[in-house]
């Protein structure tokens, strides 16, 4: 079994209902996200539009993160799922450094490295993760890759325009999208500009870094 | 990137959340800074041995010591970064040997027990023992000085950080600061031919991993869009241009030219200077290598 996540961005349309449900089932603190939906706008007035990127862990089939990690505090569940045990986690964030896509926050409670885990728990019961249930549209579609029948292998059987993010990176990730283009994926592919957030002065908890 | 060059498309990001502040800061420029001391001084102290022996005898206690010293301030550093420090112990009984954090402490640990065992030796006087010793101590630091360029590698989101370029500039770190640290140690004990000889080990250094950075200064934007991004915080008027110049200058540009003058005009003084000049500018030239690649946003 490998399960995978595929979001559907012609689906999405940005509510960020699975961004809370993911806080409220993972209990997520304050100042750091599991799951994100980015914003990105795209053109100038009056030809203007936003695209929604949910973000989260890509359960990478070679993923640094398992690999920097010296006390195995990240490792790979039989399903696939890149799992933490933040009880072995010494805080050292060699696995934020190894990360490309910025998944893995230093919770600020527990000082210990956490991330989307795909609701390993949930499906331990049998359960759906929480994003998923939570998307009014099924833009997240979840499944197992090496069943040809699931409904995730059947959508990238049927999509003609399934990326993953960073493949150059070469971390075989089990995280697609649909319907996305460079702005979604890229983060270089858009620009950063001070005043245009939405939500701007964003305070955050201290996470216990050096500078 | 077109989509955001083009007034057309002009895309720009207004919610995202991106992970704050950086993780490894200057906590870990000590770590690298101290561990290059550390452990350069002992390959220091075995050129000279094979130099000339009984320059070393007066310098083999005080030799240990210093990269004892050093040693346990890298230790001391890694330990406070952690943020679960009491759970260090984990990395000893949980061990992953895939990371390069693992083999490194591991390595470290037996570094440090090789550096007690040195100074035991040089109290007793046993110098041929001592010796002996000391060339596995030699060959022992030159994995501990390379594991974090290996750490470095395996930090897949950091484009900038490649290999064998960090490779090849933690190396040149130990020489030049452990050719640096023995002209400082040595003083009187050394000859003016060991000094020359230290001082060009220093020069040699500086002007290699001077040209290491600066081709990854000219060339490194041409190959990676990553590289590219982060390589604007160190030029133009980039968050981090002066401390990058401010290193540079004072851990190579400067030295290289104090230790040309030493050797013209025989001035102890001068390379005692460029010897200072490199060991404080090596802690700022690690750090923004350190830091800027932590500043581009990965989402």
């Amino acid at each position: 079994m490998q399960l995978g996540f595929l979001v559907d961005l012609h689906l999405c349309m940005g509510c960020k209902g699975c961004e809370i449900a993911c806080k409220v089932e993972n209990e997520v603190p304050l100042s750091t996200w599991r799951l994100r939906v980015k914003y990105v706008d795209v053109g100038t007035f009056p030809e203007t539009k936003r695209t929604f990127t949910p973000l989260r862990c890509n359960h990478c089939a070679n993923a640094p993160c398992e690999r920097i990690c010296p006390v195995s505090a990240l490792h790979y569940l039989d399903n696939g799922i890149v799992n933490i045990d933040s009880e072995r986690c010494i805080g050292c964030a060699g696995c934020v450094m190894a990360c490309p896509y910025g998944a893995i926050y230093i919770d600020p409670e527990t000082q210990t490295a956490d991330k989307c885990t795909y609701c390993a728990h949930r499906i331990a019961s049998s359960m759906m993760p929480a994003c998923v249930v939570a998307c009014p549209v099924e833009a997240n579609i979840f499944g197992d890759l090496d069943d040809p029948k699931s409904n995730i292998s059947k959508y990238i059987q049927d999509s003609r325009d399934v990326q993953v993010r960073k493949p150059e990176k070469g971390t075989d990730p089990h995280h697609y999208y649909t319907g996305a283009s460079q702005v979604n994926l890229n983060p270089l592919a858009s620009q950063r500009e001070e005043g245009y957030n939405l939500f701007n002065k964003l305070t955050h908890l201290p996470l216990g870094g050096h500078e | 990137m077109v989509e955001n060059a083009i007034a057309a498309t002009h895309a720009v990001v207004t919610l995202d959340v991106a992970l704050p502040d950086v993780f490894w800061g200057w906590y870990v420029t000590m770590n690298m800074w101290a561990k290059s001391i550390g452990t350069g001084i002992i390959f220091m102290l075995f050129l000279l041995l094979r130099k000339n022996a009984n320059e070393a005898n007066g310098l083999r206690l005080s030799t240990a010591i210093v990269s004892f010293v050093f040693i346990n301030i890298f230790l001391l550093f890694t330990l406070a970064d952690l943020h679960q420090p009491f759970r260090m112990w984990h990395i000893f009984f949980y061990p992953h040997w895939t990371s390069a954090i693992t083999v490194g402490a591991w390595m470290a640990s037996i570094f440090l027990g090789l550096l007690v065992v040195l100074i035991y030796l040089a109290w007793k006087k046993e110098d041929v023992t001592y010796d002996k010793v000391l060339l596995w101590t030699a060959v022992l630091g030159i994995p501990v000085t390379l594991y974090t360029a290996g750490l470095m590698a395996e930090s897949t989101a950091r484009e900038l950080w490649t290999m064998p370029t960090e490779s090849v500039q933690m190396i040149l770190a130990a020489t030049l600061s452990g050719s640096a640290t023995m002209i400082l140690l040595g003083g009187s004990k050394l000859s003016d031919e060991s000094k020359k000889f230290f001082g060009a080990i220093l020069g040699l250094s500086a002007l290699m991993a001077f040209i290491v950075y600066m081709s990854e200064y000219i060339f490194g934007a041409m190959k990676a869009e990553e590289a590219a991004a982060v390589l604007e915080y160190i030029k133009g008027d980039g968050e981090y241009a002066t401390m990058f110049w401010i290193g540079q200058w004072v851990a190579y540009i400067l030295p290289m030219i104090l230790i040309g003058l030493s050797r013209v005009s025989n001035s102890n003084s001068l390379l005692s200077l460029a010897s200072i000049l490199a060991i404080a500018g090596l802690w700022v030239v690690k750090h923004v290598w350190l830091v800027i690649p932590q500043l581009l946003s990965l989402s």
